[in-house]
């Protein structure tokens, strides 16, 4: 992808500032990718889209908030997507919860940009199908997909807010499906060339090959060994039902009235950190405000959750910078959560399990009672029964209901590495495996 | 209609891809504008206008598929778009086992649009934020209420099909839709009741005629009491019981365990490593029993006024009506152009769909209903003993062959001795799809089937949104799990 580059962004903000509104804010997006998806061991899917949008927040009379879109940058277009805002803005009643927009900011330096990943070919994507297939005995069939993309950010406000970003993303799954199981292994990095393919292929057909033949077991309450796309799932849940000030604010979240309260194992520590060397995150959120690292269960401890300008105004605070596309009624949210390692490795893990599942992944999981944080899901991909401290044979996949905060208070031990799993129509999250005692099965299935 | 400009770049982008060496070509363009409103509290909350338009070049190669979109849409970029998808093309084919065969289709030039009484974007916004502020007004009347929300959404997407076959399709569909939530949060639970739907409410392919006749503000004060009232009720029991299902949870039951698993390109694996597959085979036609005697679904992309509703899909193949299911045994699959020859079909039934012009077009369903049977709500709460009646889906989950399901409803009531009694709250069942199905023993009949549009389908990598839509009416389901508990 060809960068557009801060001044064509810059040039669309003079327009989109422009007259007869109090203030506004420009959000712009600018990306481009390619996506190769392999099925029954061969690409079907292949496809490469560049996409612009302008979004742009205009306010009358102080308080007054209107917001259009549109997915040109030329000057008439940008005119016209500003005039629809205005247009929102001035028959919208006032809102006094309106907190304003953020001042210029001093941002992180990150260094989120990769040429090469930028600039990947679909048949370096095609090779890198290749390179895992190679990996799969005949018996078995890949599925999965490899994706590159590179983007550029822009924010813009009339208070002098400037934020600028550019960044690249590679992503790659592959699943690994035999007669009667399956495999999967994941991984999403900042660079093409950090993608391990072969190593992700191995991985999933060793869990299809080690699954076959899987038995049934009886649902019930198992220790379990979650590995980190499933520690993932928990966390991912988490920040949707109660790590965001506004659940907080509501009493919706499992936070409310626990700050300072210890809800979760003295081993489980739990971080929203945009910027960290292997997040995937913005130097800056989608308000204008720096990005910042928040604490929000400290070994165990409930500590805080995530502000965004409209919320922190509310409760007092000031804002983490976790704010979302504008109009947003969700509130903020943490779109970079990670879950601190312990000190076991996977295997010890297993072998201090005399009896127990050891779950790969998650599917299609969804919530049951939101502040109880109970959920439910599948198990897919790889879900095996430990005795005697080994894993002895593939089961059938499992049905699993339970309360999420109840999970992390039952843990039992914590992985030495963490992972980017991503979430059904989710993002991802950075986490350790994870062994849970008591982790409830409601049903089975004969697959 | 669709300007010259627009139809000039489509048609560079054919000539360019077959030049290139594409033995098939499709430009599709799209450009789609959309409104939400939404209140919390009396409070507007967010009130957007988007607009978004581009142009996807999808082509054929020696049997590859390959596919670029830009909203770049000047001749020079269409004209690398539509080469760059032929370069995608020909970088799959090596690792191609089966070349695509399209099943064949006669190319139309032809306009279709949704019928609309009342255009939703000339309605307004004074007059769309007052209607979502009464509501939000009558919700908050209510004690002990803690959260109002009110929204609207509006879409139009303006679509112009041009292929190498020589089909040229414009198409304007138009969609309107809103809905009412009412939220009291206790210390421990937070109980939820939406009218007429959740999901934001009730969709369908109409215009501000549609909003006119849902009734929010007229339901509110008795939705939230409702909300209200469930933290007092006590918690759904658990054990197998009979259970009756209103629309509002019966369309997704139908959604997940119907329209889902009979996606042929889920069937032959197309979505393994992401969405999952399907328990049924191609070979099922004709003999799976699905269901009970009572258990019919169609699939009708030419519902009037449906969600789902279209005049032509993305690969130009004409809604249609199909049965799926027969008196409980399965007939036949959603299908493509690609997917239908695979398993010996001569056409596809035209479901092809994409959400922007950005991505490809996927299987999704259009509007797969349960078709009416001879009961009444009435009736099957008459002449049920013991049971629990639910309405209005919470939750939903279930295995990626689409076998394992547990739904949630936001509410429900016991039948008791024929009569409806007390009511519950966190209302859950489970059970296996072929099993349930076959458990059902009643529907209700044509004056109470209802269609919901379920406008958030997400389905495909990059994650692709449909709007669909289910038309059932009350279903009685006999020996069902309820009430799991975490």
């Amino acid at each position: 992808m060809s960068l557009l580059g801060r001044d064509r962004f810059e040039d669309s903000a003079r327009i989109a500032l422009g007259d007869g509104v109090d203030a506004a804010l420009v959000l712009a997006f600018h990306s481009a990718g390619g996506l190769t998806r392999f099925a029954s061991s061969q690409i079907h899917q292949n496809t490469w889209r560049e996409a612009i949008s302008i979004q742009i927040m205009a306010v009358v009379d102080g308080n007054r908030v209107g917001v259009a879109s549109g997915s040109s940058l030329e000057p008439d277009a940008v005119k016209a997507t500003l005039q629809r805002a205005k247009a929102i803005a001035e028959v919208t009643p006032p809102n006094s919860d309106f907190p304003g927009l953020a001042s210029p900011g001093i941002y992180p330096e990150a260094t989120l940009w990769d040429d090469a990943t930028a600039a990947t070919t679909p048949a370096e994507r095609a090779d890198g199908v290749a390179r895992a297939l190679e990996e799969f005995p005949n018996s078995i069939e890949a599925a999965g997909y490899i994706e590159t993309t590179a983007n550029e950010v822009f924010i813009a406000g009339s208070t002098g807010l400037r934020a600028y970003s550019t960044s690249t993303q590679a992503g790659c799954s592959v699943m690994a499906i035999a007669e009667n199981s399956s495999g999967f292994a994941e991984s999403v990095e900042r660079k093409l060339s950090n993608l391990d393919v072969p190593a992700l292929a191995e991985r999933a057909v060793r869990k299809a090959e080690l699954g076959r033949d899987p038995k049934p077991v009886e649902p019930g309450a198992y220790t379990v060994i979650l590995e980190p796309a499933a520690t993932s799932t928990l966390l991912q849940f988490l920040a949707f039902l109660g790590f965001g000030g506004k659940a907080l604010l509501e009493g919706r979240s499992f936070m409310t009235g626990k700050i300072g309260e210890k809800i979760m194992d003295d081993r489980v520590t739990i971080i929203d950190d945009p910027t960290a060397p292997d997040a995937l995150g913005l130097p800056f959120d989608f308000e204008g405000t720096p990005s910042s690292r928040v604490v929000l269960i400290e070994r165990g401890v409930a500590k805080d959750v995530v502000w965004d300008r409209a919320t922190a105004k509310k409760a007092g605070r000031e804002s983490t910078g976790h704010g979302l596309p504008p109009p947003n009624t969700m509130g903020p949210l943490p779109l970079n959560l990670r879950m601190e390692p312990g000190d076991r490795s996977l295997e010890q893990l297993v072998a201090s399990t005399e009896r127990g599942l050891l779950v790969t992944r998650f599917h299609y999981s969804n919530v049951v009672s939101e502040k109880e944080t109970v959920l439910t899901g599948m198990t897919r991909d790889g879900t095996f029964a430990i005795e005697d401290g080994k894993i002895a044979h593939g089961v059938k996949n499992l049905r699993f209901t339970q309360n999420a905060v109840e999970a992390l208070s039952n843990v039992e031990g914590v992985g030495d590495t963490t992972e980017t799993s991503t979430e059904l129509f989710f993002g991802g999250s950075r986490a350790p495996a994870l062994k849970v005692r008591d982790f409830k099965f409601s049903s089975a299935t004969t697959h | 209609m669709v300007d010259d400009e627009v139809r000039a770049l489509t048609e560079r982008a054919l000539e360019i891809a077959r030049s290139a060496g594409a033995s098939y070509a499709d430009a599709r363009y799209l450009a789609e504008e959309s409104e939400s409103i939404d209140v919390e509290n009396g409070r507007v909350e967010g009130v957007s206008r988007g607009s978004d338009a581009g142009i996807g070049v999808r082509v054929q190669v020696d049997g590859a598929w390959g596919f670029a979109g830009t909203a770049l849409m000047d001749k020079k970029e269409i004209e690398r778009v539509a080469n760059l998808a032929v370069e995608i093309a020909r970088s799959s084919r090596p690792l191609l086992r089966s070349p695509v065969v399209l099943a064949d289709e006669q190319p139309v030039e032809t306009f279709w649009e949704t019928a609309v009484e009342e255009d939703p974007f000339e309605v307004s916004l004074d007059e769309k934020i007052d209607l979502l502020l009464k509501a939000s007004a009558e919700l908050q009347s209510v004690q002990g209420l803690t959260i109002a929300q009110t929204s609207m959404d509006f879409w139009r997407r303006h679509s112009f099909l041009a292929t190498s076959e020589g089909a040229r399709i414009e198409q304007i569909v138009t969609q309107s839709g809103g809905g009412i939530v009412a939220l009291a949060i206790g210390d421990r639970e937070v109980q939820q009741r939406s009218f007429p739907n959740s999901f934001r409410g009730h969709f369908a392919c109409k215009g501000y005629e549609h909003i006119r006749s849902l009734g929010l503000a007229d339901n509110a004060a008795r939705i939230a009491e409702e909300a209200v009232a469930l933290h007092q009720a006590p918690e759904c029991p658990s054990g197998r019981t009979t259970i009756v299902l209103d629309p509002t949870q019966l369309c997704l039951q139908v959604h997940e365990s119907v329209g889902h698993p009979l996606e042929l390109d889920r069937v032959l694996g197309m979505e393994a490593a992401y969405a999952g597959t399907s328990f049924v085979k191609p070979g099922d036609r004709g003999s799976l029993r699905y269901g009970s005697d009572q258990i019919t679904i169609t699939c009708d992309s030419t519902l009037p006024g449906a969600l789902g509703s279209y005049g032509y899909d993305d690969e130009g193949v004409p809604a249609r009506r199909e049965v799926l299911i027969e008196n409980g045994i399965f007939k036949r699959f959603l299908s493509s152009r690609e997917t239908a020859p695979v398993i010996g079909e001569p056409r596809s039934n035209g479901t092809m769909r994409a959400d922007s012009w950005g991505v490809i077009p996927l299987i999704r369903m259009p509007n797969i209903n349960l078709e009416p049977g001879t009961s009444s709500l009435d009736e099957m709460i008459g002449t049920t003993d013991d049971g629990i009646y639910m309405t209005t889906n919470i939750s939903w989950s279930i295995d990626d062959k689409r076998t394992n399901f547990q739904f949630g409803t936001e509410i429900a009531w016991e039948i008791k001795n024929g009569k409806l009694g007390r009511m519950l709250r966190n209302p859950n069942y489970a059970g296996k799809t072929v099993e349930f199905w076959s458990s059902c023993d009643a529907l209700g009949g044509k004056d109470e089937w209802k269609v919901y549009g379920t406008p958030n389908c997400g389905k495909g990598q990059p994650a692709q949104v449909a709007r669909v839509a289910h038309g059932t009416s009350p279903g009685r389901f006999r020996d069902v799990q309820v009430g799991v508990r975490g």
